[in-house]
C-alpha cells in the first residue's frame, strides 16, 4: 500500500461523540487540532512538552498529551475530553461532582486534563490507595490546590462507582 | 504550540517507513509514540521536513518467546513492557525499567524503539537493554543486520542508524535460574529525567556472586556497560560489596540545570551498590 | 466606617459566609467551559509573535524587517519605531530624597540597548499561527555585546558596568530603632547566619495568552489573562490614546501569583490590534513565559542575631542584597517588604536594618506571592531555629516567648492593632503532630521543625487604596453583583457572592457576579497584594449594608413597623408578624423613588509615603500569623528529601469559605515547597538555561504530602466579618520548615536554596551524623 503523504490532509475524528472531518496540515498536533479546527477548546496549553497534562485527552480510551501527538496520528480514532464527560442529561458525572464538591477546581486550568487523567484512572475498576492516585497523577501539574483535593475527589469517585 | 509545517508520511510496513526516509533524504525522522520527538519540536530544537509515521505498523508489536529469549517488536509500548506476562516473568528488570519512564501518558503513548532510537543517555530503556546485553534488530526494507545494544547506542541523542534504516526489534536474554536483578534510579521528581540510574544482574552460587552485568545510565554519553566492577565484584558476598566498588572510573556525566558532574559521579556508586544489593537479595530469594 | 474598625462578626449567626460552600465558579470549570483568555477565537483573527533578544546584554546595531515582512502570511512586522509612545514607565517611589525622583522605564520594544536575555524587538502578525516561526526567524537582528552584570555584588562594585546610566543601585532601603551595637555588646548569645533565594517563576499552568479587538464604539478590547484590569491606562499611553478608548477584561484566570501583575500580552496585543485594525490572539509559550516573564527576586541576606539566655532576642542587625534584573518593575517595594518584614513576628527592640536591590542583566523580578515578605522567612526562622538549640529551649516556647502582641511595634514603627494568635497557630500544629515518625531504612534519618511567618494583608497604606463594587436587586428578587475585580482562582468573586448572599438573604445560585472587566464593572484594583477581600470584601459590604438598609427603610416606611424589626431572609423581608415576598418590597421601593441598587466604595487607610529612611510609619492594613510545621525524611547517600507529613495552621480571623481558605493554605504551602526543595531558574551569565517545563520543576502529586490545613479564627482582621487575607501568607514558612527540618536530621542547616541534592549532602557531610 501506497504511504499516506501530505502537508494538509483530511483527519476525522470522533470528538466527545460527535465526527468532526477537518483538513488541516500533517504537522498539526492534537492539540492545535482539537482547539483550532474543532473547537474544543477544553484541553490547554501549558507547556507543550508533554510534561504537564493540562491538555490530557483519552485517545481511544488511552490517556495522551494531546500537545506532543499529531492529529494525523488520531485519524479515525475516538477522543474524549473533560467537555465530554457529562451525562446523558448533561448533568456532571460522579467524578466531576466529586471535583466541585472537593474544592478540586482553583484557577481550573489544569481541571480538564485532571479529569481525563482520573477518567483513566477508574476506567480499570481498581480501588487505589491515595498514595497509587497521587501516583497516576503525577504527570499532571497544579499550581493551585496543592494536589490534596484531587486526590479527595478522585476517592470518593472510586467510592461512588464501587459502592 | 508553534511546531514549524513539515511533511507527513504515513507508512503501513517497515519496508514502506524505509523507503520513505530513503525519499526524503536526510531531514526525516520517525514518529512513533512521538513522546520525545514533538516535545522537542514543540520546544523549536529541531526542524525536520518530513516526518515518517510508523505507529499503526502491527508487524513490529508485541512480545514474543524465542528459545531462551525474549523477542519484542519495536513498536510495544512501555505500559505493554511493563504488564507483559512475558516480560514479568522472564525479564523483570524490563518491566521495572518501563515502569519508571516519564507519566503514565508517556508509557501509554511511547513505544520501545522510539526511546531505543532516541538515544537518551539517561533513558532507562537504552540503560535496560545495555545491561541486558541485548541484540538490537535493524532493517531498511530489504536488508537487516543485528546490533548489540551498546553498540547501537552511540553518543547523545545519536545511533548507528542508517538514514533509512529503522528498529524492528528486540531480543533480550531470559533471567536465567541463579540470578536476580536490581533497577535504581534517581531524579529530581517522579518521572524526570534520571540524574542516574543502574540496572543490574547478578547470579549467586554458595552466596557468592560468580557472574554479574553491571550497567548505568546519566554518567556518559551513552549508557555505559561497567566491566570493572562487574570483575570488581566477582566472589563477593553481600556485605563485600561496598568495600569491592571504589570510586567509579571512566565516567562522563553532564553538569544541567538538575545536577552536577560531581553529583552524578556520587551517585553513580551509590545507586550501583543499591542495585547491586536488591540483585544479590534477589538471587538468593 | 474607618477601616481600623474590625467588622466582628459571630460565627453561629451567619448563614453563608463562614460556610464551606462549593464555588460557583468551579461548576464551569469541572464542566471544562470556561473560556480562559486564550480560548476566545474570532473569524479572521491574527495571531502575533514577539522576537526577543538572544543575548542579554548588548547594542542594537541592526534589526531589519525587510524579508520577514514578505514572508506569506505575515501581516505586519513591527519594530520600536512603530510604538506610539514606546514606553512602559514604572515610578519608584520612596526614593525621591536619596536619588531625585526616580522614573524607571523600559521600551516595549527594544530599540538600542537589551539588557536581559528574551527583551522583545520585534512584533510579528501573521494571519495564521504557522507562519509565525519562520518569520520571526526572517527577522535579522545584530548585537554588539556589551559586558554581563550576572551578580548584584558584583553590580554595585565601584567600576561596575551601568546596567542603566542612573547607576546600578535600584533602591534602598534602611530602618533603624534603639542601640543595635550596645545590644549585641550586652548579649548572652549571639547568632549569625547568611540565606540565599534563588529567582522563582510563577509556573502557573496558564501561560500568557489574550485577544484583542476593536468594537463598534471604536474602543480597543483586550481580554487577558491579568491580575490588573486597570492597565488599560498602560495601554491607553503607549497607544497615545484617551483611556477611555481601551477596555481591559480579564475572564478567569489560569493562576497568577503576582505573574499577571505587570503587563504580559497586553501591550503586544494593542500594537497589533491599533496596527491592523483586525482581532489578534498571542499566546506566549511556556518557554517564553519561563524565558522572559518577571520572577521572583533572588535575595542575598545576613542575619545577627543577640539574644539573652531565656531567649528572648534583643537585637537583629540584617543585610539584604536583591536582584532587580534588568528593569525596574516593581523591585523597590519587593525590597520595602523584604525589610519590613526582616525581623518577622517577633518583638526586636534594637534593629537595624540595610537592603539594597540593583539592576543585573538578569530576567526582571518583580511580584510574586510573598512579595519580598516571604524571602525573609528563611533569614529569620533560621536564626530562630538556631538560637533555640544554642540556649536548648524548645523552638515553640522561644517563639512564643518573643512574639508581636497587640499593641507591640514593629521595627518600622507601625503599631499591630489586630489580635496576635501566634501562639495558638505553634500549638495548633504540634497538637495534631503526633511523634516523630522513625526512618524508613538504615541511610535514613528523620527530622521535624517548625516555622511561624507574619505576612501583610492590603497594600501599601500610601497608594491610597480603594475599591468599588455594585449591587442590584432584580425585580424578581435576584441580585447582581459588579466589580472589577480580576478572578485568580482564588474564589475572588464567589467571595463577593458569599458576603451579599449573607447580608441581603438571598440564595446563592440567585446571585451573579460580574467581574474583571475595566468599562463595565466599578474599579476594584488589583487582585494582588492579598487585597481584594479586604477592598472588594468591604466594598461590597458597603454596597450590599446600604442596600440592605435602603429596602429595609422603605418597607419600615411603608408598613409603619419599626426599622429594627425587619431583616432580610432568603424567604423575604422577615416583619414582627409575617414574611413580606422581596419582591413586593422592590416594588414599595419602587413606588417611594427608593433605589434597589447601591455602589460601595471602600478606601484603605492612608499613610505618608515613605522615603528611604524608614522611622514611625505605618506602611500596611495589617498581618496575618501562622506556623507550619514539617517532618521530613532524608536519604543520607542520595540527598533525596521526602516530606512525610506537614501542617499549616494560621489565623485568618473569619475564614469567608473555610473551603477557599483551605485551598490557600495547601496551595501556598505547596508552591512555597517548590521554591525550597525543586525550583529555580538557572541563569548563567546573563543567559536563561530553564527553557520548560522539563527543567523548571514544580512540585508533582508525589513530591509532597497532604497538608492538614489549619483555620484559626480569631475574629480580628480588618476585612468583612473579621476575616484576614490569606492568600499569601502561607508561601513563607515552607522555606524555613524544610530547611530547619533537614538540620534536625542530619545536623547541619541547608542556607542556600533550592536545597537540591546535592547541597543535603553538603550538610550531611558537615553534619554529625555517621
Amino acid at each position: 500500500m501506497k504511504p499516506v503523504t501530505s502537508t494538509d490532509l483530511a483527519v476525522t475524528m470522533t470528538v466527545n461523540g460527535r465526527s468532526v472531518t477537518r483538513v488541516a496540515g500533517g504537522h498539526m498536533t492534537l492539540l492545535r487540532w482539537l482547539r483550532d479546527e474543532a473547537g474544543v477548546v477544553d484541553p490547554k496549553y501549558g507547556c507543550g512538552e508533554g510534561v504537564c497534562g493540562a491538555c490530557t485527552v483519552l485517545v481511544d480510551d488511552e490517556p495522551a498529551s494531546a500537545c506532543i501527538v499529531l492529529a494525523a496520528q488520531c485519524d479515525g480514532t475516538q477522543i474524549r475530553t473533560a467537555a465530554g464527560l457529562a451525562d446523558e442529561d448533561g448533568q456532571p458525572n460522579a467524578l466531576q461532582r466529586a471535583f466541585h464538591e472537593r474544592h478540586g477546581a482553583q484557577c481550573g486550568f489544569c481541571t480538564p486534563g485532571m479529569l481525563m487523567c482520573a477518567t483513566a484512572m477508574l476506567a480499570d475498576g481498581r480501588a487505589r490507595s491515595r498514595d497509587e492516585i497521587r501516583e497516576e497523577l503525577h504527570g499532571n501539574l497544579c499550581r493551585c490546590t496543592g494536589y490534596q483535593p484531587i486526590v479527595d475527589a478522585i476517592e470518593d469517585a472510586q467510592g461512588a462507582r464501587t459502592p | 504550540m508553534f511546531v514549524k509545517p513539515f511533511r507527513y508520511e504515513r507508512a503501513d510496513s517497515l519496508a514502506d517507513a524505509a523507503a520513505a526516509l530513503r525519499g526524503a533524504g536526510g531531514s526525516a525522522k520517525v514518529i512513533a509514540g512521538g513522546q520525545s520527538l514533538l516535545p522537542m519540536m514543540n520546544l523549536g530544537l529541531l526542524d525536520l521536513e518530513v516526518v515518517v509515521d510508523v505507529s499503526r505498523i502491527t508487524e513490529a508489536r508485541g512480545v514474543s518467546e524465542d528459545d531462551g529469549y525474549l523477542r519484542i517488536g519495536a513498536l510495544t509500548r512501555h505500559r505493554e513492557l511493563q504488564s507483559d506476562p512475558l516480560v514479568i516473568t522472564h525479564q523483570p528488570l524490563l518491566a521495572a525499567a518501563a515502569s519508571n519512564v516519564g507519566s503514565s501518558r508517556i508509557r501509554a503513548r511511547g513505544t520501545l524503539g522510539g526511546s531505543l532510537a532516541h538515544s537518551d543517555p539517561s533513558a532507562e530503556l537504552p540503560l535496560a537493554m545495555t545491561a541486558l546485553g541485548a541484540e538490537y534488530q535493524l532493517t531498511n526494507g530489504s536488508s537487516s543486520r543485528t546490533v548489540m545494544a551498546d553498540e547501537f547506542h552511540s553518543s547523545y541523542f545519536t545511533t548507528v542508524l542508517a538514514e533509512d534504516e529503522l528498529l524492528a526489534s528486540v531480543r533480550v536474554p531470559k533471567l536465567g535460574p541463579g540470578w536476580g536483578w536490581g533497577f535504581r534510579e534517581v531524579s529530581r521528581r517522579p518521572g524526570d529525567f534520571a540524574l542516574v540510574a543502574a540496572a543490574t544482574l547478578v547470579r549467586v552460587a554458595g552466596g557468592e556472586i560468580v557472574e554479574s552485568r553491571v550497567a548505568l545510565a546519566g554518567v556518559s554519553e551513552r549508557p555505559l556497560r561497567l566491566g570493572a566492577v562487574e570483575s570488581s565484584i566477582t566472589g563477593a558476598k553481600l556485605d563485600d560489596l561496598e568495600n569491592r566498588i571504589g570510586a567509579i572510573e571512566g565516567l562522563d556525566p553532564v553538569t544541567d540545570t538538575s545536577a552536577t558532574s560531581e553529583h552524578r559521579h556520587h551517585l553513580a556508586r551509590v545507586l550501583t551498590l543499591r542495585a547491586l544489593a536488591d540483585a544479590y537479595t534477589k538471587a538468593v530469594a | 466606617m474607618s477601616l481600623d474598625e474590625i467588622r466582628r462578626s459571630k460565627a453561629d449567626e451567619l448563614r453563608i459566609v463562614n460556610k464551606p460552600l462549593a464555588r460557583h465558579d468551579a461548576a464551569e470549570k469541572i464542566a471544562g467551559s470556561t473560556r480562559y483568555a486564550g480560548d476566545l477565537a474570532f473569524e479572521g483573527m491574527l495571531h502575533a509573535r514577539l522576537v526577543r533578544a538572544q543575548v542579554p546584554s548588548a547594542r542594537l546595531t541592526r534589526r531589519d524587517v525587510t524579508s520577514a515582512r514578505e514572508l506569506p502570511g505575515v501581516v505586519a512586522v513591527l519594530l520600536g519605531e512603530d510604538v506610539p509612545n514606546n514606553e512602559i514607565s514604572v515610578d519608584v517611589p520612596g526614593q525621591t530624597i536619596a536619588v531625585g525622583a526616580l522614573k524607571a522605564r523600559m521600551q516595549v520594544l527594544a530599540t538600542d540597548r537589551i539588557r536581559f536575555h528574551g527583551e522583545p524587538i520585534a512584533l510579528v502578525i501573521a494571519d495564521h499561527e504557522d507562519a509565525l516561526a519562520a518569520a520571526c526567524e526572517a527577522v535579522e537582528i545584530e548585537y554588539e555585546d556589551l559586558p554581563v552584570v550576572s551578580e548584584p555584588e558584583q553590580a554595585l562594585e565601584e567600576d561596575a558596568f551601568a546596567v542603566h546610566d542612573s547607576g546600578n543601585l535600584l533602591a534602598e532601603w534602611n530602618i533603624d530603632l534603639g542601640d543595635v551595637d550596645a545590644a549585641f555588646a550586652g548579649a548572652d548569645v549571639v547568632i549569625e547566619g547568611e540565606y540565599r533565594t534563588q529567582f522563582v517563576d510563577h509556573a502557573y499552568l496558564e501561560p500568557e495568552a489574550g485577544v484583542s479587538w476593536i468594537d463598534d464604539d471604536g474602543v480597543l478590547n483586550l481580554r487577558v489573562a491579568t491580575q490588573v484590569v486597570e492597565h488599560y491606562r498602560d495601554v491607553a499611553k503607549i497607544l497615545g490614546v484617551p483611556d477611555s478608548k481601551v477596555r481591559v477584561i480579564a475572564p478567569y484566570v489560569g493562576g497568577g501569583f503576582g505573574g499577571k501583575e505587570d503587563m504580559t500580552v497586553e501591550p503586544y496585543l494593542a500594537l497589533a490590534t491599533s496596527h491592523t485594525r483586525r482581532p489578534v490572539r498571542m499566546q506566549w509559550t511556556r518557554n517564553e513565559s519561563l524565558l522572559a516573564r518577571a520572577k521572583r527576586h533572588r535575595n542575598h541576606m545576613r542575619y545577627r542575631t543577640a539574644a539573652s539566655s531565656d531567649g528572648t532576642i534583643l537585637a537583629q542587625d540584617i543585610q539584604i542584597l536583591s536582584d532587580a534584573g534588568a528593569y525596574a518593575y516593581l523591585s523597590a517595594l519587593v525590597l520595602l517588604y523584604s525589610s519590613v518584614h526582616a525581623c518577622g513576628p517577633y518583638r526586636v527592640e534594637n534593629v537595624r536594618i540595610r537592603s539594597k536591590t540593583a539592576y543585573t542583566n538578569n530576567p526582571p523580578t518583580s511580584a510574586f506571592r510573598g512579595f519580598g515578605g516571604m524571602q525573609v522567612v528563611l533569614g529569620y526562622e533560621s536564626q530562630m531555629d538556631e538560637l533555640a538549640k544554642k540556649l536548648n529551649i524548645d523552638p515553640g516556647e522561644i517563639r512564643k516567648r518573643n512574639s508581636l502582641h497587640r499593641g507591640d511595634k514593629l521595627p518600622v514603627g507601625q503599631e499591630i492593632i489586630t489580635e496576635v494568635q501566634l501562639a495558638e497557630t505553634i500549638d495548633a500544629v504540634r497538637e495534631r503532630a503526633g511523634d516523630k515518625p522513625q526512618p524508613s531504612h538504615s541511610r535514613a534519618a528523620v527530622g521535624r521543625a517548625i516555622a511561624s511567618n507574619m505576612q501583610s494583608y492590603g497594600r501599601l497604606v500610601w497608594l491610597n487604596d480603594s475599591a468599588a463594587a455594585w449591587i442590584g436587586f432584580q425585580m424578581d428578587g435576584s441580585l447582581t453583583v459588579r466589580c472589577a475585580v480580576p478572578d485568580i482562582g482564588g474564589g475572588q468573586a464567589s467571595s463577593l457572592a458569599q458576603i451579599s448572599s449573607e447580608v441581603l438573604g438571598v440564595d446563592m445560585d440567585r446571585i451573579s457576579v460580574h467581574f474583571g472587566d475595566s468599562a463595565l464593572n466599578p474599579l476594584a484594583g488589583t487582585t494582588t497584594a492579598t487585597r481584594q477581600l479586604l477592598m472588594s470584601g468591604n466594598a461590597t459590604y458597603e454596597a450590599a449594608t446600604m442596600l440592605r438598609d435602603q429596602v429595609l427603610d422603605a418597607v419600615a416606611t411603608e408598613t409603619g413597623q419599626p426599622r429594627e424589626a425587619l431583616t432580610l431572609t432568603p424567604d423575604g423581608i422577615a416583619t414582627q408578624d409575617e414574611t413580606m415576598p422581596l419582591q413586593k418590597a422592590l416594588q414599595i421601593c419602587r413606588r417611594r423613588n427608593v433605589a434597589v441598587e447601591a455602589l460601595g466604595t471602600f478606601f484603605g487607610p492612608k499613610g505618608k509615603e515613605v522615603t528611604k529612611d524608614l522611622q514611625g510609619e505605618r506602611l500596611f492594613p495589617d498581618f496575618t500569623f501562622g506556623t507550619h510545621l514539617a517532618d521530613v525524611e532524608v536519604d543520607l547517600d542520595t540527598g533525596q528529601v521526602k516530606i512525610l507529613k506537614y501542617i499549616a495552621a494560621h489565623d485568618v480571623g473569619r475564614a469567608i469559605n473555610p473551603l477557599s481558605v483551605e485551598g490557600q493554605i495547601a496551595g501556598a504551602a505547596v508552591q512555597g515547597l517548590g521554591q525550597a526543595l525543586l525550583e529555580e531558574i538557572v541563569m548563567q551569565d546573563g543567559v536563561n538555561l530553564t527553557g520548560g517545563f522539563f527543567q523548571y520543576l514544580i512540585p508533582t502529586a508525589m513530591d509532597v504530602p497532604d497538608i492538614e490545613a489549619v483555620i484559626l479564627e480569631s475574629g480580628e482582621g480588618l476585612g468583612p466579618f473579621g476575616a484576614r487575607g490569606i492568600g499569601e501568607p502561607p508561601i513563607g514558612p515552607p522555606l524555613a520548615v524544610i530547611s530547619s527540618a533537614i538540620a534536625d536530621a542530619v545536623g547541619a542547616r541547608p542556607t542556600t536554596l533550592p536545597i537540591t541534592p546535592e547541597r543535603v549532602l553538603q550538610c550531611v557531610q558537615e553534619g554529625s551524623l555517621p
